[in-house]
């Protein structure tokens, strides 16, 4: 299951994060690591870009971006 | 003069804590070549002075992007005397990333643990000397929009210029293999002498384009090395 | 094995472990933050609420800013008149009068809307809003090479571009933030307004207003077609990341706003103004000299300038426009808004006279052109001084007067066919 994919209010578990490697790094940085839970918190009013919430903060990536990120569904 | 790096996180009051440093004593710019801006100060403190830059505010030290490029090369190039690393108390775990790649770079790290008041705000309690006594470095909790911590920013900044404390924080065991592995083929064939060398143990294992680059090394080289581990 | 993701997660290993032992989580309450956050990006609400936001810096910092501008445009004006007066040699009186006097005074009018729209952004900055206005918007612009952040820029342009311009230093990756800046000029800046009133007033009567409307509309689809056409040709690929963190909402403290003000309008007076004051001299100089034959700056008609607007005219002629739509532009490009009352200097006449003189020298299909050609031909000196400044080089510089240029021509071409086409002429 890829994060771009969950829908507002679903919480997973980061499985791996695929891709070139800068956004890789970038995304590894900013705490999106193997183990990390986050929530999806909403999507932009056109669709994209996602909002998450992960290591006590709130993120907002692009689909494009979210897609690069395989998570582990625990609640929808 | 003691130089002093300001580096953080978009968004930890960097800005603010500079201009409590510096007041009216700055000058904007830009850095070199590129049109990031560059902001620089002077902060005169019981009888001693210090450089303040400012660095961009930037999320790691990977090199990706160009204010990761300008934060990495001014310290590693420039050898500013004090790195502070400010951290967003309130959020805290995103922000001692950057923290623990200052201290792989073995830069002499002070770490200003900002926003203490948003932090207890979101029911967070943090204990800043046990903070500073597992990293090895001095940790200043501030809440800069109101001017406090500056005082004592100021001194421990002053106080570090002189200790010059260089921890190495070690990782799983799993990890540290590779990382001493590289490290020993680091000194070996004298990699990069000018930079410390776990440091570029850890970019290698990274395949941090810059240092593999700089280096001359190819990635084939690095997997090979790690190969004859396992 | 891959260590890249192996190194991440060996260090938040680490942060967990410490921060294990030294923080301690007591509760966890809904923040203001949140609470803010359900409203500003919600599905139905949150464009309206991010367009308000962005009319209400627009009115703030040019509305507000405009008495300063006026006071400061009167105080110069005075100066000049003085010094006119006062000074013995007419050249001389001139040369301070209009060329040092009305430099300044050209120069400083722009400080004033650059001032407030400074301080409008920092205020935006500092409360925390900028990355949710940005979230709102991402969508929209990334399909036309731009990105979240480049919306308030764009929407500034609309004022003026230069203030626009570095507004764009917000934006964090080099190539989004120079494409902005790229097409910024095409978005129709208020300097341009009275030439499209003039033109769509006396030729499009009835249709004024849609006219008028659609010369910025214009301005829009073509910078979005620029701003893709770069990113595909030029710069390649897709825009940088965005991976925008959302601070808490925090009130803004008064004296950051003020620092963070006061240093961005320090750059804009120290670089753009000196391009701009020299580049006011220079014109001083081209709309009064030959002295005698222009009989100290009276009839424009004998100067340089007009010599110059000649000399552009066979590159207008294709469009219905003579030698004095090629010196009205040529004034335009120290001001658009000197356009209007350089074609009144040349006729001869007031500025609210004009609108009678005009088609004796237009058509509508060449009034069409005229606007297009203001539109879209040159970033006025201001703006080049800030283009420069802000592109970094003088490379890059060339190349947006370049396609301006070459844009504005091709444009005005096709609209200017079309109406004769269609028996506008």
């Amino acid at each position: 299951m890829r994060l771009h994919n969950l829908k507002p209010g679903t919480i997973a578990i980061v499985s791996d994060i695929v891709g070139n490697s800068a956004l890789r790094k970038k995304l590894l940085g900013m705490g999106l690591t193997k183990g990390a839970k986050l929530r999806v918190v909403r999507n932009a009013p056109l669709k994209d870009p996602m909002e998450i919430e992960v290591r006590g903060y709130h993120l907002s990536l692009r689909k494009a971006e979210a897609e690069n990120v395989i998570v582990e569904v625990k609640e929808e | 003069m003691i130089k002093v790096a300001l580096a953080g996180n978009p968004n930890v009051g960097k800005s603010v804590i500079f201009n409590a440093l510096t007041g009216a004593k700055q000058k904007v710019g830009n850095w070199p070549g590129v049109t990031v801006e560059k902001k620089e100060g002077i902060c005169e403190h019981r009888g001693k002075k210090m450089l303040i830059v400012d660095l961009p505010g930037i999320y790691s030290l990977s090199a990706v992007s160009i204010d990761e490029k300008i934060a990495r090369d001014f310290i590693l190039n420039e050898k500013p005397d004090v790195v502070v690393s400010i951290v967003d108390a309130s959020n805290i775990e995103r922000n001692l990333y950057l923290t623990l790649q200052l201290i792989e770079m073995e830069a002499n790290v002070v770490v200003a643990l900002n926003k203490m008041d948003l932090a207890k705000s979101k029911g967070y309690r943090i204990d800043a000397r046990k903070l500073s006594a597992e990293l090895g470095i001095p940790v200043v909790p501030m809440v800069a929009i109101r001017g406090e911590g500056i005082e004592e920013l100021k001194n421990t900044i002053i106080h570090a210029s002189h200790m010059q404390r260089k921890p190495v924080i070690r990782y799983s065991d799993g990890i540290e293999r590779y990382i001493e592995l590289l490290k020993s083929k680091v000194v070996e064939n004298s990699i990069l002498p000018e930079y410390p060398s776990r440091f570029v143990a850890i970019k290698l294992l990274e395949f941090d384009e810059e240092i593999l680059s700089r280096a001359g090394i190819g990635e084939e080289v690095i997997k090979e090395w790690i190969s004859s581990v396992s | 094995m891959d260590f890249v993701s192996e190194l991440a997660l060996a260090r938040y290993e680490k942060i967990g472990e410490i921060v294990g032992r030294c923080v301690e989580r007591v509760e966890k309450p809904k923040t203001f933050s949140d609470l803010v956050d359900t409203v500003v990006t919600d599905k139905y609400v949150g464009i309206p609420i991010f367009l308000s936001f962005m009319w209400a810096v627009f009115q703030f910092a040019y509305s507000v800013s405009a008495p300063f501008s006026d006071a400061i445009d009167v105080f110069f004006s005075a100066c000049s008149d003085w010094a006119k007066s006062s000074i013995a040699n007419p050249q001389l009186a001139s040369l301070i009068g209009d060329g040092i006097f009305g430099g300044w005074g050209f120069v400083l009018v722009f400080l004033p809307p650059i001032a407030f729209v400074f301080v409008a952004l920092a205020i935006l900055e500092d409360t925390g809003y900028l990355p949710r206005a940005a979230f709102v918007m991402d969508r929209a612009l990334t399909k036309v090479g731009l990105q979240g952040k480049s919306f308030i820029p764009m929407l500034l342009g609309f004022g003026c571009n230069l203030p626009a311009i570095m507004a764009t230093r917000t934006i964090e990756d080099d190539t989004d933030r120079k494409i902005t800046i790229m097409v910024n000029p095409l978005m129709s800046c208020s300097a341009r307004l009275p030439v499209y009133v003039l033109f769509a007033g006396v030729f499009f009567e009835k249709v004024a207003g849609a006219v008028i409307t659609s010369m910025y509309m214009l301005g829009i689809v073509l910078a979005a077609v620029m701003a893709t056409l770069f990113r595909k040709f030029i710069f390649g690929g897709k825009p940088s990341p965005l991976l925008m963190e959302f601070p808490p909402y925090a009130t803004p403290a008064p004296r950051s706003v003020l620092m963070s003000a006061r240093n961005r309008t320090l750059v804009f007076l120290k670089k753009a103004a000196t391009v701009l004051f020299i580049g006011a001299l220079v014109m001083w100089f081209l709309t009064t000299y030959p002295w005698d034959a222009t009989n100290g700056g009276e009839l424009i008609e004998n100067s340089y300038a007009s010599a110059i607007g000649h000399a552009v005219e066979p590159l207008i002629r294709p469009f219905g426009l003579d030698w004095t739509a090629g010196v009205a532009l040529v004034g335009g490009f120290l001001a658009k808004e000197i356009v209007v009352g350089t074609l009144g200097m040349i006729y001869g006449v007031g500025e609210e006279e004009v609108a009678d003189v005009i088609p004796e020298h237009f058509t509508p299909a060449s009034a069409l052109a005229l606007m297009i050609i203001t539109l879209i031909y040159l970033p006025c000196l201001a703006t080049l001084g800030i283009l420069r400044q802000e592109l970094g080089s003088w490379k890059w510089t060339a190349f947006v007067v370049a396609y301006e240029l070459v844009l504005a021509f091709v444009v005005a071409w096709i609209a200017y066919g079309i109406a004769v086409g269609l028996g506008v002429a």
